[in-house]
């Protein structure tokens, strides 16, 4: 899909003369009382074909996949210690952890194409801002397809001109909680989303651990697996690096951090790490907040 | 809680306000980031306090094969790893805390997921300190939300750490004679009973001695889960954990609620079925 076009049935409907929204009742007259006015319901979508292996993966490159995750990501490499032994062939000496840069940029692109389309909808409608927006990452039947939707709601500020040349800006709130946010001394740049992909290459002592076979060497007690919790942090870690990236000087609201992650084989994994929120921009100063008073409700 | 009488802000002004606010750049320097709601960070302000950034803390402890098979008494094994997993992944989310210049964490959501081989813990909340306060020394960990960490620093108490505690037992077998006699009878398993009896025991019994070690008053919100393991029908698990407290002011301070009656009851509407009495 053309980046400049929007499609000629939408720009007919974002043209008639009534709106829609995706408010509840209650968030629509909370947005009226804060004088943001509907324009329509605005949408994006981008459609990926999904591959582990897709361009830029180390695997597809004649040099060894175990180098590092392209030279810009997390690597860490780990060693058998069992240095000496006789060891049969399928003993694994070597373990790697590594962020998968190819999944995450690919799944960026995806994530930032449909959104790039929802603020161009409305952009193109004249809006100032997009509130409420609800996204969703998810794979179509069982093809290697994943498809990135969201939507919101498109408003304008009443009373107010949009910087020019600014995009609109947008947020995950709306009503109550929006309205909130504005009187603490916040105002919504945009959304700030992210993810990161880790897979880890088991070694000895990983495989071991992560199939209970410890013992074979020895050990039997409880032990902490280190490469998978060094994996499980990195991820974390990554993924509040790259939302970072995207603040500036701004902070991050509402945060919500969602991980997932799947075994391959004997300790072999896959870790992914997303973390939403909206980016926001401090207005005013603090006001002093006076002590909360607490209250018991009659019900 | 309410906030004082004050008269109400001009929303729409200051809505005008906050969007000419996205025509200048951004200040520089290092955002805060935050899963707490806006309510929940207000809050922290009204007492002094702020949040600084996002942290977390991840453990992941190993079971050796063959632990889960039937036995006796308790699988202190597992019991252990579980034990372990917690206390590691604390230690991660408190080192980030620290190194974030945080003076403790609220709001910390806990997942523990139990394989047959591994332990996996899970922790993620906000890094919080006083506004402009010095370094910290010890930092705390808390799963209370921003709004009851509000509360408990009103009535003079503070969180000091997670208290956790975790125990797995067999379910004893039952003699021949006994499951000959039960079959197709609605009678008490007694050893499961047991079982639940001993391994709540242990683990309630950890927990607070975490609470102690950490020289804590009491356990608040305390969550429970308990039952048998999905890949061993015959082991009991039953874990617990909570934020412990203390009073830090000189005495308990009394809160004294305001009473409040909401004008948004639900609207009983007419039922049909009714009519048929």
């Amino acid at each position: 899909m053309a980046e400049d076009a929007l499609p000629e049935a939408a720009e007919r409907r974002l043209r008639s003369g009534a709106w829609s929204s995706g408010l509840s009742s209650a968030d629509f007259a909370a947005c009226l009382a804060m004088g943001l006015e509907p324009v329509g319901l605005v949408q994006g979508f981008c459609v990926m074909r999904w591959g582990w292996y897709g361009t830029g993966n180390p695997y597809m490159s004649p040099w060894s996949p175990y180098a590092s995750s392209g030279g810009r990501g997390y690597s860490e490499v780990f060693r058998c210690p069992h240095y000496g032994y006789v060891m049969s062939g399928e003993h694994r000496t070597w373990g790697q952890n590594y962020e998968q840069t190819w999944v995450e940029d690919a799944w960026h692109q995806g994530f930032g194409s449909a959104y790039a389309r929802l603020v161009q909808e409305a952009a193109q409608a004249g809006a100032h801002g997009v509130i409420g927006v609800v996204d969703s990452v998810r794979h179509l039947s069982d093809m290697s397809v994943t498809e990135f939707h969201m939507l919101g709601t498109a408003v304008v500020v009443g009373g107010a001109t949009h910087p020019s040349g600014a995009p609109p800006w947008t947020t995950y709130l709306a009503g109550q909680r929006l309205a909130k946010l504005i009187e603490a001394g916040f105002m919504p740049v945009s959304l700030a989303v992210a993810m990161s992909s880790v897979r880890v290459w088991a070694y000895c002592m990983t495989d071991y651990l992560m199939e209970g076979r410890n013992f074979s060497w020895g050990g039997y007690g409880a032990q902490e697996v280190d490469q998978v919790v060094r994996a499980r942090m990195a991820v974390r870690q990554i993924a509040r690096k790259h939302v970072r990236d995207q603040l500036g000087g701004d902070s991050l609201h509402g945060a919500r951090m969602q991980t997932s992650g799947w075994s391959l084989a004997e300790g072999d994994e896959v870790v992914e790490c997303t973390l939403r929120g909206t980016r926001v921009r401090r207005y005013k100063d603090f006001g002093p907040v006076v002590p909360p008073v607490p209250t018991v409700r009659l019900t | 809680m309410t906030g004082a009488e004050e008269p109400a802000p001009d929303v729409r002004a200051e809505l005008r306000r906050a969007v000419t606010a996205l025509a200048s750049p951004g200040a520089s320097g290092h955002g805060v980031t935050s899963d707490l709601s806006i309510d929940e960070a207000l809050l922290l302000h009204s007492i002094g306090w702020e949040p600084v950034d996002l942290v977390c803390g991840v453990s992941v402890a190993s079971v050796p094969a063959g632990v889960w098979s039937w036995g006796m008494g308790e699988i202190a094994v597992a019991s252990d790893a579980q034990g372990l997993a917690f206390t590691g992944a604390v230690q991660r989310i408190s080192e980030e805390c620290r190194r974030v210049r945080g003076h403790g964490v609220v709001g910390v959501h806990v997942e523990v997921t139990v394989d047959r081989h591994h332990i996996d813990v899970e922790l993620v909340g906000t890094a919080v300190r006083p506004v402009q306060g010095a370094e910290g020394g010890e930092v705390f960990v808390s799963d209370l939300s921003g709004r009851d960490f509000t509360l408990l620093h009103q009535a003079g108490w503070g969180p000091v750490g997670l208290a956790h505690g975790a125990s797995f037992v067999y379910a004893p077998r039952r003699s021949a004679a006994t499951s000959i006699r039960q079959t197709g009878a609605n009678v008490e398993l007694t050893n499961y009973t047991e079982a639940m009896y001993s391994a709540r025991e242990l683990a309630m019994e950890r927990m607070q001695q975490t609470a102690i070690t950490m020289r804590g008053t009491g356990i608040v919100e305390v969550k429970v889960t308990e039952g048998p393991m999905p890949f061993a029908g015959h082991a009991i698990g039953f874990s617990a954990w909570g934020t412990t407290v203390r009073l830090v002011a000189d005495g308990h301070r009394y809160l004294q609620p305001r009473m409040v009656v909401p004008l948004d009851d639900a609207v009983v509407s007419f039922e049909a079925e009714s009519l048929r009495g």
